[in-house]
């Protein structure tokens, strides 16, 4: 049996083809059942009842483009390494497979998870909690790269290219980042995705994994790493993915100069299990979620099922990495029936605490606000 | 009373875009927006007026070319507005080779 629920998201799932004449229904390359944002090019939200398991599976993964996925000729794919260098490399994706690969479990979000939920709206996709992930990425260091091809001291930036261009006049998506960042030991050009060649839709042959970063970090389909004393100019990372330097109230607009790059993101936990207004019985029931702390490890998740005034500790999985999710979990048993608030917050190495109210900011990026659900038990 | 009415029949022009300018800004969406990119990134948004002026500043910027501004604009106001809640989102099907 359908809910009414899923009735009608059926029916918006199947009318808008139905009207273009199509004869199959919306499905993504690779793709289980995700939340359908946009199409082409395609913008798919994680719901949250899939983040049961510390990597989250390929075919359930989220994906953000911000413009139409290239066509790769693998075979004729090469990634370019030019400006401060003494060596310009010009790589394969064999040259690629031949250096030494590194595993690293990441968690990948992107700067708007949650900004639906900002007020005043802003525009933007209108992602709710889904828009993150966690994966186990495989390939080679960018430090052996950048030291093969005689990284300058002068280079301050990796000026990042992928495979894809921007339609009319649309600018093209590039992404610097610092070479500090680049030369950690963490950041790889991933070739793999939990154990699989990376998928198309999520930027075969090669990912630039920036753990800890926002997703607009991880450019896809990378094709050219130009080293550089300046960041890029163009609008993906002179204007875009920005946020304030210091807290502006709802609605105000800070100057361009008062803005800065995002970079790590912010300490967060959702839940997973149960879903938002699900109905209970009055037995023991296992809440459970993920909690992340962008470049931080995440030390603390406590649970509240009296709508925030007492807390207690929740268990944490047992993965304990930088850059990756950690599972938790809280036994509950209700005590009386009806309606409960159930909240969850965690607390990373750097000792940042999820807030009770996300700040807003014009473009609605880093929303971290303890989560809630609400559940009403039967008796 | 009377002057309630004629406040209104003043007004309504105001309040409300006429549906045959709102027609124009729909074929104008799908005439022109779908060139670039689907829809539905569009119909997922709920933005004040302004909002979606700036939206359609940077298209334009980035290549749109729109013929019919303002029924576009009454279009998406009237449809889109940030008064009306957010829309409950399609689920996709499972691709035939996912999950195998």
């Amino acid at each position: 049996m359908f809910s009414r629920r899923q009735c009608l998201q059926l029916l918006s799932a199947a009318l808008p083809a139905a009207r273009a004449g199509a004869q199959t229904p919306l499905a993504f390359p690779g793709k289980r059942s995700l939340l359908v944002h946009n199409d082409y090019p395609e913008d798919l939200e994680t719901p949250v009842e899939y983040f049961d398991t510390w990597l989250t599976p390929n075919d359930r993964f989220f994906v953000r483009q911000h413009l139409p996925r290239p066509r790769i000729d693998a075979a004729a794919w090469r990634l370019d390494v030019t400006g401060l260098a003494s060596t310009p490399l010009k790589l394969s994706l064999d040259d690629l497979k031949k250096l030494p690969q590194y595993r690293v479990p990441a968690t990948l979000e992107c700067a708007g998870n949650g900004r639906s939920n900002f007020r005043p709206r802003m525009p933007g996709l209108q992602w709710s909690k889904g828009a993150i992930g966690n994966a186990e990425w495989r390939g080679p260091r960018l430090a052996g790269i950048l030291k093969s091809a005689g990284v300058s001291n002068k280079a301050a930036y990796g000026n990042v290219d992928g495979a894809d261009v921007g339609v009319g006049k649309t600018p093209d998506f590039i992404r610097s980042i610092p070479v500090r960042k680049l030369m950690h030991e963490a950041t790889i050009l991933a070739l793999e995705m939990n154990g699989e060649p990376l998928p198309e839709i999520h930027g075969f042959p090669a990912r630039l994994i920036v753990p800890g970063w926002d997703g607009a970090s991880w450019v896809k389909w990378v094709t050219k790493l130009d080293l550089s004393e300046q960041p890029d100019s163009g609008f993906y990372f002179a204007t875009a993915y920005r946020y304030p330097k210091h807290p502006v109230a709802p609605g105000v607009a800070p100057k361009p100069e008062e803005m800065d790059v995002i970079g790590g993101m912010a300490v967060k936990s959702i839940f997973a299990k149960p879903a938002d207004q699900a109905k209970l019985k009055m037995v023991p029931h296992t809440l459970q979620g993920v909690a992340w702390g962008g470049e931080n490890r995440v030390v603390r998740v406590e649970v509240s099922t009296d709508a925030g005034a007492k807390w207690q500790d929740a268990r944490l999985s047992t993965q304990d990495f930088p850059f990756a999710w950690r599972l938790w979990s809280f036994n509950w048993t209700p005590a009386q029936p009806g309606y409960h608030l159930l909240m969850s917050r965690a607390t990373d190495s750097a000792g940042r605490i999820q807030p009770i109210e996300a700040l807003w900011n014009p473009s609605g990026y880093l929303w971290n606000s303890i989560d809630r659900i609400a559940v009403v038990v039967e008796a | 009373m009377k002057r309630l009415a004629c406040f209104l029949f003043l007004a309504a022009p105001m309040l409300a875009a006429d549906a045959a300018t709102i027609e124009k800004g729909r074929a104008q969406e799908k005439r022109q927006c779908i060139q670039c990119h689907g829809l539905r990134i569009i119909h997922v948004q709920r933005l004040p007026r302004g909002a979606w002026e700036r939206e359609l500043d940077k298209m334009v910027r980035w290549g749109a070319v729109i013929t019919e501004r303002e029924a576009l604009l009454e279009y998406l106001a009237a449809n889109y507005g940030d008064d009306k809640p957010l829309p409950v989102l399609p689920r996709s099907a499972d691709a035939p080779s996912a999950g195998k």
